[in-house]
């Protein structure tokens, strides 16, 4: 383990060095990945100019939540690029995956190592300047807890839509026209906990809540930072699973994962 | 080193369902059809051979090599290399073998080909003495200098399957599997690709396995081919052997000075006739070249005349049509 942990230093460093090689293309990649999220977000924050609020919430607020969504979603999208089903669905038609068996090394290490798309800094920077925004709106009354806990947050987030994209991954063992399926899952996923969640219908929520429990990680945690009474009279640790939820997220679908491959060796492609 | 009992792969076909929710279906669907990719093969290969796997395309080469190194679970029979399966502990196998495969690289496409090799040193643990002993060993006999700073992406096919064979060499693996190593590449690199491969074998004592569909290379190169189609293993032996069991149809091709109604002779069949031109086919057993023509020319007028030998291509390709060696 801890040679193939070497090997994916090794593997990251290299592609850092080709992915900065073209300074100007690269610095221009970062700005569109940024702006994107800026456009996303200025259109947002255009909506509260008439209605003020958004499910009660104000943009402050909204930020708050969407900033620490976008975040988090960018760090994941950068480790996990590797994971990524669009990618990773290529590389399975291409036979590349063939080429990663015959290594000598873990595999999910290897597909870690396989890409990591730097550029994705662009959307980490612009979700951080968002969260930092709001701040500048809001008075956000941070204790050593709370700020203690706002790592573990992140982490839950990055182990949830991470373990979505292993997930994604290993359906395209089986078929890569379901990627888009999955996409509805993973972004889709992604743009509901950047939203105050009580403003969904019941059933979308009860289905992000008992079925994919995404509400815990984001909008609890938010609920818990922002000093806000929960409208749904969860019990009061329902702010604090969220690196639970992210944890067991990813270990079920690393158990998937293992699943797939051996199904991929009795298959192939 | 390798044993090969029964071998089978079957691949299960599911049927395809079109439209937007198609894939979904595709996938909970419990229709399929089989496909036999390899059918109940046999063979074992002692270690120093040099095996050539012949056979055309779709006849389970890749398959089998896909087995041997470990990428596919066979779906019957038995399958040790060095008394390991494959499949079983991974990683400990693929660490004592080297393996390509025609069409793709098992390099970093972005990455100059000395950086892969230098990344590829520490993935196997190949103490640095050896691995510079190796590649400048491997740099002279491929002629790897004048791209070795050149990313992947931007050689050639063959600059690219030289790289290969060495990326898959530096850790002086037992065992060497080649999945069409020469397809694509024009006489020149085959040529060259096919030196470096005899070389491996006879001074490095490694063993090799390459399948191809390409009859000179098995020529030119393996002391024993296995052939196949369509799953079944046809032939395991010399090519030498083959063509003395197989192609032992020599032709005499002749052209006559007048026109005859009966060109028949006793012998030999005719099995052409165009014009003046009459072709004969024969078996060294039966008569011999000599007094074949002997016996045309008391009774014809013979203009010229060619006798063409047998090769092994037809004979091959013979075996594959008129599916001569199933029973
Ligand atoms: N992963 C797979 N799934 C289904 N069928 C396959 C798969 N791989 C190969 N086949 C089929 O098995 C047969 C043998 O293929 P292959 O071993 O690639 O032949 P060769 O390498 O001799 O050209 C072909 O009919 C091919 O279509
Ligand atoms: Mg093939």
């Amino acid at each position: 383990m801890n040679h193939a942990l070497t090997i994916y230093w090794r593997l990251l460093g290299v592609q850092l060095r080709s992915q900065l090689q073209y300074r100007l293309a690269f610095f221009f990649d970062v700005v569109a990945m940024s702006s994107t999220i800026f456009l996303e977000f200025a259109s947002l924050a255009l909506v509260f100019q008439r209605f003020e609020t958004l499910g009660g919430w104000t943009l402050g607020e909204v930020a708050f939540l969407y900033g620490l969504e976008e975040l988090s979603f960018g760090i994941m999208d950068m480790v996990f690029s590797g994971f990524d089903p669009s990618y990773f669905g290529q590389e399975i038609r291409r036979g590349s995956f063939d080429q990663l068996l015959l290594r000598p090394l873990n595999l999910t290490m290897q597909v870690f190592g396989s890409k990591f798309v730097l550029r994705r800094l662009g959307k980490i920077g612009m979700g951080l300047a968002v969260f930092l925004y709001a701040q500048t709106l809001i008075t956000v009354t941070w204790t050593p807890a709370k700020l203690l806990y706002l790592p573990f947050v992140v982490f839950g987030m990055v182990c949830f839509f991470g373990g979505l994209f292993i997930a994604g991954a290993t359906i395209t063992f089986w078929t890569v026209e379901s990627i888009e399926v999955m996409n509805i899952f993973t972004y889709g996923g992604g743009y509901l906990i950047a939203h105050p969640m009580h403003i969904y219908q019941t059933w979308l929520r009860r289905l992000f809540t008992y079925v994919v429990p995404a509400i815990f990680l984001n909008y609890y945690p938010a609920l818990y930072f922002l000093n806000k009474p929960d409208p749904f009279n969860f019990p009061a640790i329902a702010p604090f699973v969220a690196p639970l939820v992210g944890i067991l997220a990813l270990l079920a679908s690393l158990a998937f994962w293992h699943f797939g491959i051996r199904f991929y060796q009795s298959t192939g492609n | 080193m390798i044993t090969v009992q029964n071998l089978q792969k079957h691949f299960k076909l599911n049927k395809q369902y079109r439209g937007a929710w198609g894939s979904v279906r595709t996938l909970f669907s419990r229709e399929y059809e089989v496909v036999k990719a390899v059918d109940d093969i046999s063979f074992e290969v002692a270690r120093g051979e040099l095996v050539g796997y012949l056979g055309p395309n779709g006849a389970g080469k890749s398959t089998t090599i896909k087995m041997l190194t470990g990428l596919l679970v066979p779906s019957g029979g038995e399958l040790a290399v060095n008394g390991r399966l494959p499949w079983r502990d991974r990683q400990a196998y693929v660490a004592r073998i080297g393996a390509v495969f025609g069409q793709r690289t098992t390099l970093w496409w972005d990455l100059p080909v000395i950086e892969s090799l230098e990344l590829l040193q520490h993935i196997y643990h190949v103490p640095n003495g050896r691995f510079r002993q190796n590649l400048a060993d491997f740099e002279t006999m491929l002629e790897l200098k004048p791209f070795l700073n050149t990313p992947v992406r931007s050689l050639s096919l063959g600059q690219r399957m030289r790289a290969d064979l060495c990326a898959a060499l530096l850790h002086d693996p037992d065992l060497l599997f080649l999945d069409e190593p020469t397809i694509g590449l024009d006489v020149v690199a085959k040529e060259r690709i096919r030196q470096f491969i005899r070389h491996v074998n006879r001074e490095r004592g490694t063993t090799v396995l390459l399948t191809t569909h390409d009859l000179s290379d098995v020529q030119k190169l393996c002391d024993r081919v296995l052939i196949i189609d369509r799953g079944k293993l046809l032939y395991d032996g010399s090519l030498d052997a083959l063509q003395t069991r197989f192609g032992g149809r020599r032709e005499l091709v002749v052209d006559l000075a007048e026109p005859y109604s009966d060109v028949s002779v006793a012998g030999a069949t005719v099995v052409a006739r165009e014009n003046g031109r009459v072709t004969y086919q024969f078996t060294r057993e039966e008569i011999g070249a000599s007094e074949l023509i002997g016996r045309l020319s008391q009774r014809f007028r013979i203009q010229d005349l060619a006798v063409r030998e047998p090769d092994i291509e037809a004979t091959v390709r013979r075996i594959y049509e008129e599916r001569l060696l199933e029973n």
